[in-house]
């Protein structure tokens, strides 16, 4: 904790659904710059991990740690610590009723205190980023889903973030439009964001991450780099999950 | 090439069909002839004295009447000028039946029910009386909308003890007749030293009764907004009132306002019970009329006023739930 390059520590992360125990002591550390995949069969709760790192969801106990701060402490205003963390959702999740530069501004301006001009200039040098520049003031329902993904993209990264969390950002897209959406992703690790990414996107995991968390019934079974849970892994549900999936 | 076998007997009518005989126009035609003959030559005078045969002559006629017009405006293939002349016919056989049979004063009606001249110079008093609605209706609905939308924002904090609270205010006000809610704020509250005007009692009747329905109705356009959209304002770092104000009712307010718009008219149409607490509205003001000239054709002037304002608002209210409608099913 007392390392500066550690961006998220969990310490025994439990997470109780009514009856259901969907984490049971998750614990794991994030250094800056690192890209973690969390991978898993289906109801393993990566998700759920995911959504309690931010508190989206309020884990039942365990400890966070975002950049050192114990977040889930009282004094703790935890509208600031998401504004640390930007969160991409597999259903997008755009405001219907926003253009995308507005999708993109209101944050900054509302929360940030941003002035218009300066919310504007952010979020169109963001979109040039996604290279949907020429989208500005097209609102989402006329933009493709992969479009869409990536406005969500700049959104999120408009509040200048020091992490990132992906939810199966490419699971709801058609495959074509996947690649779109996998090149700014693999693009923002390239330049030093810390991300943490649910996904099954084999091709992308191998390339961009730097580790895989791989989770079952809420517990993490293995914990390292791809070529060794995709190669020269020997755990069993590991690799009953990989046959299956590849 | 194979020779398909005979798959006729599958699908050939087993047992008659009555209908499409019927329907056949020269069938009409006949049916509709007897009809005429049975309406002159068997249908009894009004004077005749009355009897069951007498009442059940007619019953039988009008069951006919009802045979012909439903056979032709069951028929999906007779064209549509043609049924509405029939349901036309429908409507003007059963007004003859009753101006023939009800026994009613019918050369009065002019002298009771349209009897402009007894209102001649007293127009203003309706008037007046409907300007004290549309402002006892305005006054309420902004009272009204502005309750729906408190109760429904608090009841987004899923508090279990406040919605209980809230669902109780809810329950109870849609529970009370809106007239016993005005009779008790005006009769009974006055014994416990809490004596309000009528004009108070009204505003304060409405606006609690129609606040429990604008509730329910913002409750259903918050709930409306999928959940996803309150995730994602959320992980931005948006407040909850931020996220409220920017996020949830932006998207909420399309689907609120025809449902709405609605409540509103119906509310408008109930400013009428405040007649009973003697609010000077243009009901209150029609009966005082009524009273004075010993005639109703004040109630009817009122009636039709009532009718003026609230057409042209109910068909806007369609318009609206028609759109609405349309942008779902998108």
């Amino acid at each position: 904790m007392n390392d500066a390059e550690t961006m998220i520590e969990v310490v025994d992360l439990h997470k109780h659904f009514k009856d259901l125990h969907v984490l049971r002591g998750i614990s794991t550390t994030v250094k800056q710059s690192e890209v973690v995949a969390v991978m898993g069969p289906s109801g393993s709760g990566k998700s759920t991990f995911l959504r309690c790192l931010n508190r989206l969801e309020e884990p039942s106990s365990g400890h966070i740690y975002i950049e050192g701060v114990d977040i889930l402490a009282p004094y703790i205003d935890i509208n600031r610590v998401r504004t640390e963390i930007g969160m991409v959702f597999q259903s997008f999740n755009l405001f219907p009723h926003l253009t995308a530069i507005e999708n993109i501004k209101l944050a900054p301006m509302s929360v940030r205190k941003l002035s218009d001009k300066e919310a504007v200039d952010r979020g169109m040098a963001l979109l040039e980023k996604v290279d949907l520049a020429e989208k500005a003031d097209t609102y989402p329902e006329q933009l493709s889903g992969g479009q869409q993904q990536r406005v969500a993209i700049a959104r999120a990264l408009a509040m200048q973030p020091q992490i990132m969390f992906f939810d199966e950002p490419t699971s709801a897209l058609d495959p074509e439009m996947i690649g779109e959406v996998l090149d700014v992703m693999r693009n923002m690790a390239k330049e030093g964001m810390t991300m943490m990414v649910v996904s099954h996107e084999m091709g992308f995991i191998k390339e961009a991450a730097d580790r895989i968390l791989f989770l079952v019934d809420g517990e993490v079974v293995e914990d390292g780099t791809p070529d060794h849970i995709f190669n020269r892994t020997t755990h069993e549900r590991t690799l009953e999950f990989l046959s299956k999936i590849i | 090439m194979s020779t398909r076998p005979d798959n006729t007997h599958k699908f050939v009518r087993t047992h008659p069909s009555w209908s499409v005989w019927l329907r056949r126009p020269p069938v009409v035609a006949l049916s509709f002839a007897l009809l005429a003959s049975y309406a002159v030559f068997l249908l009894p005078s009004a004077e005749t004295e009355s009897s069951l045969l007498f009442y059940l002559n007619i019953n039988l006629f009008i069951l006919y009447v009802l045979f012909c017009t439903g056979n032709v405006l069951a028929d999906g293939k007779k064209p549509e000028s043609l049924k509405m002349l029939v349901a036309l016919a429908l409507i003007a056989i059963m007004c003859w039946l009753f101006y023939r049979y009800s026994g009613a004063e019918w050369h009065r009606l002019r002298e009771f029910f349209f009897n402009w001249e007894k209102l001649q110079g007293k127009w203003w008093i309706l008037w007046q009386g409907l300007e004290v609605t549309l402002l006892l209706a305005f006054i309420s609905g902004i009272g009204s909308v502005l309750i729906g939308l408190l109760v429904a924002i608090l009841h987004t904090l899923h508090s279990p003890t406040l919605n209980f609270f809230l669902r109780v205010y809810i329950d109870v006000f849609r529970s009370i007749p809106m007239i016993v809610i005005m009779v008790f704020i005006f009769f009974a509250l006055p014994f416990m030293g809490i004596s309000l005007g009528s004009i108070v009692t009204t505003v304060l009747a409405l606006s609690l009764g129609y606040g429990a329905y604008a509730t329910e109705c913002f409750r259903a356009g918050i709930e409306s907004v999928h959940t996803g959209q309150l995730e994602a304002a959320r992980s931005l770092g948006l407040s909850r009132w931020k996220t409220i104000s920017k996020i949830i009712l932006p998207q909420a307010f399309p689907v609120v306002i025809p449902p709405l718009t609605g409540i509103l008219v119906a509310m408008l149409k109930d400013t009428a019970v405040a007649s009973i607490v003697a609010a000077p509205e243009l009901l209150k003001r029609a009966r005082e009329l009524y009273t004075s000239e010993t005639n109703p054709t004040p109630l009817v002037a009122a009636a039709l006023i009532y009718l003026m304002v609230l057409i042209p608002l109910v068909r806007v209210v369609n318009v609206l739930e028609n759109k609405l409608g349309k942008k779902r099913s998108r």
